[in-house]
């Protein structure tokens, strides 16, 4: 008996503890340890923190509520922290941008969707209730980006895009080797990403596969963006319009005649049948009317 | 007598010219005195003055120099806004598509809908339904929207041109024109409309507030309401306020014509087509010809269960199938 309850003891410690461990092992991040140093390399002021709070109501509040109010939305497993808690204010910059950058289970990767500055505004916003913080701005060279050339060139025979990336260095013109570079077309409520994320070259050059039924403007004129990100030069973005899709003029929804359509556009099926109806029962009328006349003056007569 | 006829044959020509200078700076002052007079009597002249009517349905009489006209604001201008809601955007074609697989039953899209169009707790433009469509067949959540067809059989049928079908896709209503008749509402085969039977409920706030045909605010009782892809939001670029409301990546939104769709909780944005072919997307009823605008994903892989206290909701369904 004795042995029973200790096996069943000892069986639900075990299973205790590998589930406190499973469960604990879904709340961490794995995050590298030359990501967590990382920082920004602006200081975090008031602006940057009203741009933050502008993304982070586009991005953030449908699941970890308003900043400080605790009001995260605790259905979701694992429960989205209130971004303004001890725990998540314990991270380090580089944490949390890791976090935003790469996202985890329910947590979507925001690389795509927001460019580098945009995730370190929004990581100075998550900062801004905490008073005890003091930002730690990175010292790598800034103005490096300023350097890059983006040139991009379309061929319309092979449906492809090359993307050129170079660096006006004060020694010359250097190819930016094995940066990242994504391609994206504009649309109404966001970026569109264009085939994979592609490395450049030892030349500097990322080409890219374009899709050949993607709808453009009337001319067929789409606006491509190209992000390049690179270790030393930092991130760039750069927007230019080409004639690559389908010229798309679709006519209006309310074009066609149908029933439910205005007056003007009812269907002529109907305007004949009314317009029919209208006139014989008039002629109909004054037919009566007319043979009534007759009638009064045969009386007369 | 003398003394005074003889005075003025002493003056001098200075003091002949300096009485002159002095009643000449009289008469002008005087002059211009009697002017102003005149003018102040013109303004009072009854033909200057008009009838005005006040926010308290007063009808008062005003000179119409002291009038001034206001300006409106595009939120104030109830015709332009009318206008504007009937045009909708142009080259556009609105398009919603629904991820049954993601849904959760977070309601949060029925909450964020119901804020912004001050609806009453038991009105719905979106509602989360809880379905079950045989005896063996799964239950799952499915939240359905006005479907806004390009084929609607509640704009057939009104009889005064209040609900409308714009260029852009959107179906809209005009509570400056509905009756109230709910004709609409049986001709709907989705249940998408409701009536504002009772008083709204933030009627007070809204009483000096425009009507926007694109928010469908101020409500009105006696009046019809329903989902309306949050035209204006659109306006702004926005997402509808369910879309981007869902924390469960549920709801995608775009535009037919450029063929992309964007997820309203990670942003993402994808192809629509490829979208629909590689999950199998469709429509409801699509048998009554009403082309919806609407496309949902089937609930396949689903990463919740469906969850017990709702199971016995969702076989209420099955009644009218029972053999």
């Amino acid at each position: 008996m004795f042995r029973k309850h200790h096996f069943i003891k000892i069986s639900l410690t075990f299973l205790i503890t590998t589930l406190f461990y499973l469960h604990s092992f879904a709340q961490n991040w794995d995050i590298p340890d030359d990501k967590k140093t990382k920082n920004a390399n602006f200081k975090f002021t008031n602006q940057t923190i009203s741009e933050g709070e502008a993304i982070y109501t586009k991005n953030c509040m449908s699941c970890h509520g308003n900043l400080g109010k605790d009001n995260s939305l605790k259905t979701l497993n694992p429960i989205p922290p209130d971004l303004a808690s001890v725990k998540t204010q314990e991270r380090t910059d580089g944490e949390l941008f890791f976090i935003i950058t790469t996202g985890r289970m329910l947590m979507p990767s925001f690389k795509v969707i927001l460019s580098e500055e945009e995730r370190w505004k929004l990581t100075s916003y998550i900062r801004s209730l905490n008073k005890k913080y003091v930002q730690i701005v990175s010292e790598t060279n800034t103005s490096k980006s300023n350097l890059i050339k983006i040139k991009m060139d379309f061929d319309s025979l092979t449906n492809k895009l090359k993307v050129d990336v170079k660096a006006n260095e004060t020694s010359g013109v250097v190819s930016l080797k094995d940066a990242e570079v994504m391609l994206f077309v504009l649309r109404y409520f966001g970026k569109l990403q264009i085939d994979k994320t592609v490395r450049t070259n030892n030349e500097g050059i990322a080409t890219f596969n374009f899709p050949k039924d993607l709808p453009g403007d009337k001319t067929g004129n789409v606006d491509l963006v190209v992000k390049v990100s690179d270790e030393i030069y930092g991130e760039v973005e750069t927007q230019s319009k080409f004639k690559a899709g389908i010229p798309t003029d679709k006519p209006s929804l309310t074009e066609k005649r149908a029933i439910w359509n205005v007056l003007k556009k009812a269907p002529i099926w109907i305007i004949i049948t009314y317009t029919s109806i209208v006139l014989i029962v008039g002629a109909v009328l004054l037919y009566i009317i007319y043979s009534l006349m007759k009638l009064r003056k045969l009386g007369n007569n | 007598m003398s003394e005074k006829e003889e005075k003025p044959k002493k003056k001098s020509r200075r003091d002949f010219l300096q009485n002159i200078g002095l009643v000449g700076v009289g008469s002008v002052f005087a002059g211009s005195a009697i002017l102003a007079g005149i003018k102040y009597d013109k303004k009072k002249t009854p033909g200057a003055r008009i009838k005005v009517l006040t926010a308290e349905n007063e009808l008062l009489e005003i000179d119409k120099n002291d009038t001034t006209k206001v300006k409106i604001t595009k939120a104030e201008d109830l015709t332009l806004l009318q206008k504007e809601g009937r045009e909708g955007i142009a080259g556009k074609r609105w398009v919603m598509v629904v991820d049954l697989s993601k849904c959760k039953n977070a309601r949060k899209c029925m909450s964020a809908c119901q804020n912004a169009h001050h609806l009453r707790p038991e009105q719905h433009h979106i509602n989360v339904l809880k379905m079950q469509e045989g005896k063996n067949t799964a239950p799952f959540y499915m939240a359905k929207p006005c479907q806004h067809c390009d084929n609607p059989p509640c704009v057939a049928v009104c009889p005064v041109d209040a609900t409308f079908k714009r260029p852009d896709g959107i179906v809209l209503i005009d509570n400056e024109r509905c009756i109230g008749c709910r004709f609409c509402i049986a001709a709907c085969p989705y249940s998408a409309r409701v009536f504002n039977w009772a008083t709204p409920v933030l009627e007070e706030e809204d009483k000096n507030k425009t009507y926007n045909v694109e928010l469908n605010v101020p409500q009105r009782k006696g009046t019809i309401s329903k989902c309306l892809f949050s035209a204006d939001m659109l306006r702004e670029g926005k997402m509808p306020y369910c879309v981007s409301a869902c924390p469960n990546g549920v709801y995608y939104f775009g535009d037919e014509n450029e063929d992309a769709v964007t997820n309203g909780t990670t942003k993402e944005t994808v192809r629509l087509k490829k979208l629909l072919e590689e999950n199998a997307g469709y429509r409801l009823m699509p048998e009554l010809g009403t082309e919806p605008r609407v496309y949902y994903l089937p609930p396949k892989n689903r990463t919740a269960p469906f969850q017990e206290k709702d199971k016995s909701e969702a076989e209420e369904h099955l009644d009218n199938n029972k053999d």
